[in-house]
């Protein structure tokens, strides 16, 4: 439906700048604040234009870190993030495609069984199964390692039923001509069902590095070992650790940094991603 | 090039059988229609040739050679699909080479191919775009690309051209004949169409709820259908039926309406007539004459169809314009009474004199 009349154009802007609004002032209260000195940011009122301390912050936060955070540099927490949200994102893509291929191409025994099996783990997040996937993690010596960070969250259903969807959709044609061609299993799974899927992969990958970038509660039990910290729960720790008043500045520089990367793929990917989810025409 | 032997095959799903032991044989070089209403196991019958079916039982030999158990890839058979199955991530060149690819051909031989077959279908400056950019006709000149490079015993199209309109649909189908006719490559053709299939055929195969009727020439299928429902598939306007009762040399519709034929028939009682609407004409002092209410006059051009009835059976007539002009209301025709197609009203056979 397209209208063009005058008034619905201004309510429509209106609404739009408000929910904008609302979403963008505590991401600008954040980025004042690591612009201020530790002094001025507990002083009330609070500052809302930016002070001239932002390099000085950022190299505090990038360097060294807080003390009371057992001094851990923010740099390095976002690398240990980094890379959980990496083998995450990439280790479900990679067990689901050929998961799905295998579900919606292959007929073997018991398939719908192992269809439901896999479904059925949708109801069991890492947070319902927590203590005993401690337990696994633990005992397969995973704690405070990457391993340990990204294993337990990559066992999950969602990006298998999604390829599912995406492989549903594609023609029965399309692998009879393949057939056709002389192309095996394998070959049609890389040269046509991988290429099809390309956008739908991208939009997974978007999804799933953000979440697991924002995991806090796992990287939160595993991880003893402070280098290991990842930024999501560090920035946490940042706040309950300290024994003096926590440095807001320094905070909200380290909250500034962790947003980043984030919005870094989803500009990057936007493109693919947006088509990901909406394309139908195969 | 090759011919091919089709021998009694049977497909079964679960316990419906879809194909009824159908039996062809195929010269080399020949262009076969197989042809017959939705769902009568048209495409079920050209997929297992292909292999991309399972034979139930029976038979299928390309060349000389039993291919039941081949892979498809291993038949050296090309096919062309409805909505063409074009790979839709790879070029035009791409979706051609594929197959050419995966059997380890040289380059430059797959180059040559692939433009050779271009040049052939004029489709040179369409070479490096995706399908998505392609008009319905030249993605059907694409898939056909892909089959011709593969060089093939036999091609095999299912209903390729019914996703085109009208117009490019009787353009397309001269351009399939004679690029087979030029490559020469034994072919199976399965549409729905019966224009098409009268159009295109060498030989033409009915098919009906998964049994072949009948298998000849479109002149001979259409000239001498040996039953009911071939009758009725093949021409267009389809032929018109009357339920009559034989007494020795009558045919009576009615009462009022008895038809002569030229000797007594061997078959008496009742029966069902056939009728071509190409097969009326004017009265003549010969043969006996009909009596028809005009319905509706539907000019063509050259000629026009006259649909109307006679007591509550409906009527096609095609008459040229000039004649129908003339209808009325009511209008009297008549029929050589060597164009009446009689045919057993229980077995659907026909019956001949
Ligand atoms: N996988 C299947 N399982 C069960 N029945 C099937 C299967 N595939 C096809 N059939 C049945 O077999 C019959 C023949 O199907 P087929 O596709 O060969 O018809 P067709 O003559 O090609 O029709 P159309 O002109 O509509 O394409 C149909 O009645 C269909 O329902
Ligand atoms: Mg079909």
């Amino acid at each position: 439906m397209i209208e063009n009349r005058p008034v619905t154009t201004v309510i429509a802007h209106c609404v739009l700048i408000v929910g904008i609004a609302v979403l963008a002032l505590p991401i600008w209260i954040t980025f004042v604040a690591a612009t201020h000195d530790a002094v001025r940011i507990t002083q009330v009122p609070l500052p809302l234009l930016p002070g001239n301390q932002f390099f000085q912050n950022l190299a505090a936060a990038w360097g060294q870190g807080i003390e009371g955070a057992g001094g851990q540099p923010v740099g390095n927490m976002l690398l240990n993030s980094l890379a959980m949200a990496l083998m995450i994102a990439v280790g479900k893509i990679v067990i689901s495609l050929p998961s799905a291929f295998a579900i919606v191409y292959f007929k073997f025994p018991f398939r719908m069984g192992f269809f439901w099996m896999i479904f059925i783990t949708l109801m069991l997040p890492v947070e319902v199964r927590i203590v005993p996937t401690f337990q696994v993690v633990a005992d397969l010596h995973m704690l405070n390692n990457y391993w340990g960070l990204s294993v337990p969250l990559i066992a999950s259903a969602t990006a298998t039923l999604m390829f599912r969807q995406t492989f549903l959709t594609i023609p029965d044609e399309l692998l009879e001509a393949a057939r056709i061609d002389g192309a095996g299993p394998m070959r049609f799974f890389w040269d046509i069902l991988i290429p099809m899927s390309r956008t739908n992969i991208a939009a997974l990958f978007v999804i799933l590095f953000i979440y697991g970038w924002n995991q806090y509660l796992w990287p939160l039990l595993i991880t003893t070992d402070r280098s290991m910290y990842t930024v999501v729960m560090g920035i946490k720790q940042m706040l309950e650790a300290a024994e003096q008043a926590p440095e807001w500045n320094l905070i909200m520089m380290t909250t500034l940094l962790a947003m980043l990367p984030p919005i870094l793929v989803i500009i990057t990917m936007q493109k693919m991603f947006v088509k990901g989810l909406t394309e139908t025409e195969k | 090039m090759a011919q091919m032997q089709i021998l009694n095959v049977v497909k079964t799903y679960g316990k419906t059988t879809v194909v009824h032991g159908i039996s062809i044989d195929i010269q080399d070089g020949e262009f076969i229609v197989i042809v017959g209403p939705s769902g009568c196991g048209k495409s079920t019958l050209l997929r297992m040739v292909a292999g991309l079916e399972d034979i139930t039982a029976g038979e299928v030999h390309i060349g000389e050679r039993l291919v039941n158990q081949c892979e498809p890839k291993d038949r050296n058979i090309a096919m062309v699909f409805q909505n063409y199955a074009l790979y839709p991530h790879m070029s035009v060149r791409g979706n051609m080479a594929y197959g050419l690819k995966l059997r380890k051909l040289p380059k430059e031989e797959i180059t040559r191919r692939v433009d050779k077959a271009a040049t052939l279908l004029q489709i040179e400056g369409l070479l490096d775009r995706k399908p998505r950019q392609l008009s319905g006709g030249q993605r059907q000149r694409v898939a056909m690309g892909r089959a011709i490079v593969r060089e093939p015993d036999v091609f095999l199209f299912d209903e390729p051209l019914s996703n085109l309109d009208a117009k490019l649909r009787v353009q397309m189908r001269l351009e399939i004949r004679r690029l087979q006719q030029r490559l020469q490559v034994t072919s199976l053709y399965v549409t729905h169409d019966q224009v098409e299939a009268m159009t295109m055929a060498d030989r033409l195969v009915v098919i009906n709820e998964g049994r072949a009727e009948q298998i000849g020439t479109p002149m001979e299928i259409y000239r001498n259908p040996d039953t009911l429902f071939v009758a009725g598939f093949i021409g267009s306007p389809a032929m018109n039926f009357l339920p009559v009762t034989v007494h020795g040399q009558q045919l009576r519709i009615s009462d009022n309406t008895v038809l002569q034929l030229t000797a007594a028939s061997t078959h008496q009682g009742p029966a069902i007539l056939g009728i071509r609407p190409e097969h009326f004409t004017v009265p003549t002092n010969h043969w006996s004459e009909l009596e028809i209410i005009i319905d509706i006059v539907e000019p063509l051009g050259a000629e026009s169809l006259l649909h109307g009835h006679i007591e509550d059976l409906e009527i096609v007539i095609k008459l040229p314009a000039a004649i129908a002009a003339r209808a009325t209301d009511r209008f009297t025709v008549t029929v050589d009474p060597q164009h009446f197609y009689l045919f057993d009203p229980n077995s659907g056979q026909r019956i001949r004199q």
